[in-house]
């Protein structure tokens, strides 16, 4: 066995509503690739924040190289030599690529920075990458692949000795994400450490020497890629019961109350079309960047559509504003609550009742009746909220997620488009929340709910379909739907196989 | 529990910062009156109703003007072409008064001579109204022109703004060849700003005198703006979407908002009050002058609104706290004339007072 570079024992992280990671204990080696994949919410990025001094530990000890280790800032991880490759690269576009690697640490000779050895220093890690971009080029002309580089050179810099890199094949086509696994392997037999963490299974399998899976905050098991398939990964990642946190399916209707037909979005959506019942839920899974945001969005009249077209209750609609789509019925409940669902220092009445102003008086509005309505939601709700002049940012995830819904509740909609109901929601609540959208169902109301939490689809929806690449590249039925089916079809592990 | 702290209500943590948070403008207002009403210096003649009455006439024209400031900044804007457009206003109201004295009282040519039909009095007359008239469109033509350029335009509302304080300056100095535009009415049309006029109250005993005070017309005018203004941000749909899109613009567009149609509505709101400001400014003077008049009122206006309590970067904000604002900036000038001290004081002083007018109101970070 090789010798320890990290070791984590014990490590938690409380934020208010939720434990993002459990008593974590995990070991990884000097001069490995090592996989971290595990569902969204799984605790990745907390504990990829915890070791690159973005968040500090509730509890637990972290040790490197022997050294007990306390973070406090990412520049404290820089010194000891951790450095983290974020999704969204931390550059500065208008500097140059020597610039910007030796940004903070520039180079000076009698006060003046001298720009001539930070580009031959830079232009010497570059070429140890392989790379032939010259360090004098304006980062904003690269490349996401080669900004991705610089990032890179920019840790080799500082002399990183472990290096975190965060889902960076989201962004990369084939050949780009080829060329980064072989400045990788070449990391990786100069002894620098590499934590790699996706939850795309093929190249985890592939590039790693060790994968660890994570799931609800927990260590579950670390594995070496020939033992385990992408099938096990994939089971090893889900696998739990959460039987009867989901009340039982009730029948649904015949009439189609929305149908989409291959819609386009520029950039996102590639012909994605679908049918929602009346009474019917309908989960829409896929990985993050699969255009289901996107897909709902341009329903919802918040992104142009390129093409395609939308009909309500056979009728087709034109949907060109956001207030086109809710006097259609339909309602956008967003993945991102804080900073598009709710106005987080309005209260909750004026939360509540913004989207449907035009029902509390024709010119001045009859606040007693803005009162009552917010009052009879949070009711029904079971939102908990000292009172309703409270600001919204004062509340739970949960109560907040529950004034989002009350918004467009109160827009009396016939479709609803739920995105992330339940993310950042303690589990007391997602069960309400569950129950909630059930019964807006059996009322009637025809629902599509996207998630990652693929039980939840399961647990919840009719119909699952799967979305990758812009595209629904396949329909499950709800109750015979499982984990590893949705994985494979998000994946792209496995052809479709149509229910 | 961690979930418990967190989710304490603000109440439960009382404060000062919090009642200085929501009444601080009223408190500076009534400390400060209170001030000049007991420092030696100032207290024979402050609380005099006529100087009183004077400081709010005074401060009208920039009160008004205020009133719109307030809803675009609350919506997440600022205006500094306002001191600019009230100069352009006032000389093209003004123009266009001359212009109907004019053609009235033309004896010859495609006109008649009206003036010998309707007397001249009346003529002057029909001048007024018409000054009266075109200005409020005007100012609202302007405003979205400002608001065109911001939302479909998509430029900062400074630079936009700093356009127009720079661009309608040019066009009235252009106008007036860098003099003044002069009113042709001999004393009806500086009726209409003059203290001598408006809602007479009935006489009482001061001291020795007997006072005979008019509310003027810029004051009632004023105070009307301002309980309509106040209505409007808190009654109304147009008031909540302002508030909306200030507070979070993405939050309010997938709320389903216009948010261009709100911003641009804040705009032609701001114009229509610079609008009705610029003809009551005119008519003080009976006079424009192209390169002095509205100067510096955006500054004014914007020190009025952010000691009210609105909050600069927006979201939050009201009407009754710009009035405020309107007032002690206005008792700060009548303080320091009253205990004679030198005009260039009065930068520094302000400056003081806003900056601790700010301090004492900002919000606990969240």
């Amino acid at each position: 066995m090789r010798e320890p570079i990290l070791t984590i024992a014990d490590l938690t992280r409380d934020y208010p509503a939720v434990r993002a990671v459990d008593r974590l204990s995990l070991t990884i080696n000097r001069g490995e690739v090592h996989g971290i994949i595990g569902e969204n919410g799984a605790g990745k990025s907390t504990l990829m924040k915890m070791l690159s001094g973005l968040e500090r530990p509730t509890a637990g000890s972290i040790t490197f190289a022997g050294q007990p280790l306390h973070l406090r800032s990412a520049s404290d991880a820089m010194r000891v030599g951790i450095a983290m490759i974020h999704q969204e690269l931390n550059l500065i576009g208008e500097l140059s690529v020597a610039d910007n690697i030796f940004l903070g640490r520039e180079r000076t000779t009698l006060g003046l920075v001298d720009r001539g050895a930070a580009e031959t220093a830079a232009l010497k890690l570059l070429n140890q990458l392989g790379s032939n971009i010259s360090p004098r080029t304006r980062v904003s002309r690269l490349s996401i692949a080669d900004q991705q580089l610089v990032e890179i050179a920019k840790a080799l810099s500082c002399e990183a000795r472990l290096l975190i890199m965060d889902e960076p094949t989201a962004v990369l086509s084939e050949r780009e994400t080829l060329a980064l696994f072989r400045v990788m392997n070449q990391l990786r037999l100069q002894g620098v450490t590499i934590i790699y963490v996706s939850h795309l299974l093929p190249e985890v399998r592939r590039l790693c020497d060790r994968i660890t899976v994570l799931r609800d905050g927990r260590f579950v098991k670390t594995v070496e890629p020939r033992e385990a398939s992408e099938s096990d990964l994939a089971q090893l990642m889900v696998g739990r019961d959460l039987g009867d946190l989901y009340p039982a399916r009730s029948p649904h209707g015949a009439e189609k109350v929305l149908e989409a037909r291959n819609v386009f979005v520029d950039g996102f959506v590639r012909g994605a079309g679908l049918d929602l019942h009346r009474g019917e839920i309908v989960g829409l899974a896929g990985l993050v960047g699969s255009g289901r945001t996107e897909f709902a969005e341009a329903i919802a009249g918040l992104r142009r559509r390129r093409g395609g077209s939308v009909s309500v209750k056979g009728a087709p609609v034109r949907l060109r504003r956001p207030i086109d789509a809710v006097r259609c019925g339909i309602a956008y409940l967003s993945e991102d609550r804080k900073t598009r669902g709710l106005h987080l220092d309005l209260n909750v009445v004026e939360n509540t009742t913004l989207a449907n102003l035009r029902a509390y008086g024709r010119y001045l509005l009859d606040r007693g009746a803005l009162r009552r309505s917010a009052q009879s939601h949070a009711q029904r709700l079971g939102t908990r909220c000292g009172r309703l002049s409270q600001r919204v940012s004062s509340l739970s995830g949960g109560n907040q997620q529950k004034v989002a819904l009350a918004k467009w509740l109160d827009t009396r909609p016939e479709v609803l488009l739920l995105d992330e109901p339940t993310r950042g929601v303690d589990i007391g609540a997602k069960q309400e929340i569950y129950q909630l959208i059930h019964n807006l169902a059996a009322e009637g109301r025809a629902i599509l709910m996207i998630s990652s939490e693929m039980p939840e689809l399961i647990g919840l929806c009719h119909r699952i379909l799967v979305m990758r690449q812009g595209r629904i590249v396949g329909a499950l039925a709800g109750e015979r739907a499982t984990e590893g089916d949705i994985m494979h079809l998000a994946a792209g592990v496995r052809e479709a196989r149509v229910a | 529990m961690i979930q418990d702290k967190a989710n304490t209500p603000a109440a439960a943590r009382f404060g000062w910062s919090d009642l200085f948070e929501a009444w601080g403008g009223l408190a500076a207002l009534i400390g400060l009156a209170a001030f000049c009403a007991l420092f030696p210096a100032t207290r024979e003649h402050f609380l005099n109703p006529e100087n009183i009455r004077n400081i709010i006439h005074q401060n009208a024209f920039i009160g008004i003007i205020a009133v719109g400031m307030t809803f675009v900044i609350i919506s997440g804007g600022i205006d500094l072409s306002v001191g600019s457009m009230a100069a352009l206003i006032g000389g093209l109201s003004i123009l266009a008064m001359n212009q109907v004295i004019g053609l009235t009282e033309s004896p010859v040519g495609v006109y008649p001579p009206i003036k010998y039909l309707i007397g001249a009095n009346v003529s002057e007359g029909l001048g007024v109204v018409c000054a009266c008239a075109v200005a409020p469109p005007i100012g609202v033509a302007l405003g979205l022109l400002n608001g065109v350029l911001i939302t479909k335009g998509r430029i900062a509302p400074f630079i936009v703004t700093l356009g127009g304080f720079a661009g309608y300056r040019s066009i009235i100095l252009a106008i007036a060849d860098g003099g003044e535009v002069r009113s042709g009415s001999f004393s009806l049309f500086e009726a209409v700003s003059s203290p001598r006029h408006g809602i007479p109250l009935p006489a009482f005993e001061f001291g020795e005198r007997t006072l005979e005070l008019y509310i003027t017309w810029p004051i009632i005018v004023f105070l009307l703006i301002a309980i309509v203004g106040q209505v409007a941000l808190s009654h109304t749909r147009f008031g909540r979407y302002v508030i909306a899109v200030g507070s979070n613009e993405t939050a309010a567009r997938y709320s389903a908002i216009n948010i261009d149609r709100v911003r641009m509505v804040a705009y032609a709101l701001i114009g229509l009050c610079t609008g009705v400001a610029a003809v009551l400014l005119a008519s003080r003077l009976n006079s424009v002058g192209a390169s002095n008049t509205g100067n510096l009122f955006e500054l004014d206006a914007i020190a009025a609104v952010v000691i009210g309590g609105t909050r600069m970067s927006g979201g939050r904000g009201r009407i009754w706290g710009t009035v405020c604002g309107v007032l002690i900036l206005g008792i700060i000038d009548n303080m320091l004339l009253l205990a004679e001290v030198s005009a260039y004081w009065q930068g520094l002083v302000k400056a003081g007072v806003i900056l601790l007018a700010v301090l004492l109101q900002r919000s606990r970070p969240a």
